[in-house]
């Protein structure tokens, strides 16, 4: 069991290299690529994470980069990968900003701030299963499929103990998740900030 | 369309998220240890008997080196008994603490003989990089405990990135006493990245055979929390004390509900260097902070066991600053007095800056009685001390009449 464990994590890990190398490498490319040519740097780019390479390193590049980050959320990973995707629709700020909101509030918490750990309630908790079904619901309702999907697939994948954690959380949200939130909802502000004081500058009397 | 179908996917994953919960244990008493007729204690039968006061032979602590690994530096040793009667020790041992060539070795000691077998490495950082799938900067912190099912299981710690603080626990078993290991497998508790979860204290055993893992972060927060683990995997945890002042739980346990842990202090300055404590009614489900056991910590470890005829120990350094001085301690059934049996160690004499430090002791009794103790020896040398049940009840008998007789005096 801990066998399988392990080389699901190392491709996932793979995978969300390459998907991110790719974005990063989009984002400072004048010309949007085809997805046909990102699939392809990202199953080359995959490879080359998964593999050992030999020469002075003991282990994959994936294994140096699971050492440091751990195995990331499914929700990282399926909004990761899913940015690859052409059609993909972008993730609403509101769901953003709550997981922001929620971050605030959950890791001062879970690292040790008084007697309850939220942490705790991802082992196990009906409630803490039910608000998370809920939370799937609103995204739902507020038109963004996708992000019923994802949450779908992480309690799936939690329930199957897809991951090496046992807990709702690890499935759910992970440092990285949240520092992608946090940047790019200052980021969504800042230019909303802009484009306020753009149209201020065109529409103020002369 | 395309909502509707996603909305019943979510119902579906609702379903079998509630099946997944439903199907977990409900959480266990403790289980007690069986407890061993309590031997009538020589010196007053002896006496009884024949009215005359006849001095019972009673053999001194016998004290030994765990075998030299030919490393400069050595830490963190751990004990636990085998089917067969022998001790098997686990340590660290390497160029220096957090070195990346520290391996975690173990030897077995033959009781009879008192003799220690040859170390071998059961986990370095390569073996652990290879079976955890991810990059290990060092290992350390071996624990190791028995399965409901007759295995051995070693916890130790291991860092990818910075100090101990970045520790995370990983876990293997053993289907022959220690000779062979599984393949590790990481312990999550931790939703920062893993981080910060430490072992040092042994583990209890609950009911239904799974094990609660004394466990505690140091990065952050500096407090202590119990893991309920299951076939190398967490299945819960709660939290023990909160803040920045108490890591290193130890747990004594009263009864199948009710147990208390005691903690290594780590204050700030200003702040009363004494051992807190922390209390469960409900078999480690929630943990209240409670007063402090009044004996000095300095920021150091502190071993215990309880033993089959109520008394508990515990081996600690019992001064405000430095690692100088170890003393065995003994306590009654409830854990509210305790007095000093025997100081172990004491380079009060030295000046401070050459004194050389004791420190990380391991406690554990094989027959419910006796008492087997490993500590680091000024970082060069690990010790074992082994007292006796005649000897260890001798000398608590010894210290009540001293103490019975003050009171006397004073009274008078």
């Amino acid at each position: 069991m801990s066998g399988y464990i392990q080389i699901i994590a190392l491709i996932e890990v793979s995978l969300s290299c390459a998907a991110l190398i790719i974005l990063l490498m989009q984002k400072l490319s004048p010309k949007a690529w085809p997805f046909i040519v990102k699939a392809i740097l990202a199953i080359a780019l995959a490879n080359l994470f998964f593999w050992p390479l030999g020469f002075s390193l003991e282990l994959p590049l994936a294994a140096y980069v699971r050492g440091i980050t751990g195995d990331f959320s499914v929700v990282t990973m399926l909004l990761l990968w899913g940015a690859l995707i052409p059609s993909s629709k972008p993730t609403p700020l509101g769901f953003k900003v709550a997981i922001v909101v929620l971050a605030i509030v959950f890791y001062p918490f879970a690292l040790g701030l008084g007697m309850t750990d939220p942490y705790a309630w991802g082992y196990g908790s009906i409630t803490f299963l039910i608000d998370v079904i809920l939370v799937a619901v609103i995204c739902g309702l507020a038109n963004w499929t996708k992000g019923v999907w994802i949450i779908a697939i992480a309690i799936i994948a939690w329930s199957a103990h897809w991951h090496e954690s046992a807990n709702l959380w690890d499935y759910l949200l992970d440092p990285f998740l949240v520092i992608w939130a946090i940047g790019t909802t200052l980021g969504a502000f800042y230019r909303r900030r802009q484009d306020k004081a753009r149209s201020g500058y065109l529409f103020r009397p002369g | 369309m395309s909502r509707v179908i996603a909305l019943c996917f979510l119902l579906l994953a609702g379903v079998i998220g509630f099946l997944h919960i439903d199907s977990r244990p409900v959480w266990a008493p403790f289980s007690m240890p069986v407890v061993a007729q309590v031997e009538e204690e020589p010196e007053t039968s002896a006496v009884s008997k024949s009215k005359m006061p006849v001095k019972p032979s009673i053999a001194n602590p016998l004290a030994t080196w765990l075998p030299d690994t030919g490393a400069p530096s050595v830490h963190a040793a751990s004990l636990i008994a085998l089917n067969d009667g022998a001790i098997r020790a686990f340590w660290f041992a390497g160029s220096y603490e957090g070195a990346p060539d520290v391996s975690i070795y173990s030897a077995v000691l033959d009781p009879k003989a008192n003799l220690w077998s040859t170390p071998t490495v059961v986990m370095d950082r390569v073996s652990a990089e290879k079976g955890l799938a991810r990059y290990i900067a060092k290992v350390g912190n071996p624990v190791p405990s028995r399965l409901s099912d007759g295995r051995l299981q070693l916890f130790f710690v291991t860092v990818s990135i910075g100090g101990w603080a970045g520790s995370s626990i990983s876990a293997m078993t053993s289907d022959d006493e220690g000779l062979t290991w599984s393949n590790p497998q990481r312990l999550i508790s931790s939703p920062l990245l893993n981080l910060s979860t430490l072992v040092k204290s042994p583990a209890v055993q609950f009911a239904d055979g799974r094990l609660g893992l004394p466990a505690y972060h140091e990065w952050v927060g500096r407090f202590g929390e119990f893991l309920r683990v299951d076939a190398g995997q967490v299945i819960d945890k709660r939290r023990m004390s909160s803040g920045r002042s108490a890591i290193q739980p130890l747990v004594f346990i009263n009864n199948p509900q009710d147990a208390i842990a005691v903690f290594r202090q780590t204050r700030s300055a200003g702040q009363a260097k004494q051992i807190p404590v922390s209390a469960s009614s409900n078999a480690g489900q929630s943990w209240d902070v409670m007063k402090d056991l009044p004996i000095a910590n300095p920021n150091s470890a502190i071993a215990g066991v309880t033993l089959h005829n109520g008394p508990r120990l515990m081996v600690l350094n019992d001064i405000d600053y430095g690692r100088h001085r170890l003393v065995l301690m003994m306590g009654d059934a409830k854990g509210e007095h305790w007095q000093v049996l025997e100081v172990l160690e004491d380079d009060e004499a030295t000046d401070p800056v050459h004194r050389k430090e004791f420190s990380y002791p391991y406690l554990i009794s094989v027959d419910g009685n006796d008492a087997h103790l490993v500590y680091t020896w000024d970082r060069k040398k690990i010790r074992h001390r082994y007292f006796s049940g005649a000897w260890l009840m001798r000398a608590f008998n010894q210290h009540a009449n001293v103490e019975v007789e003050d009171k006397v005096k004073e009274l008078q």
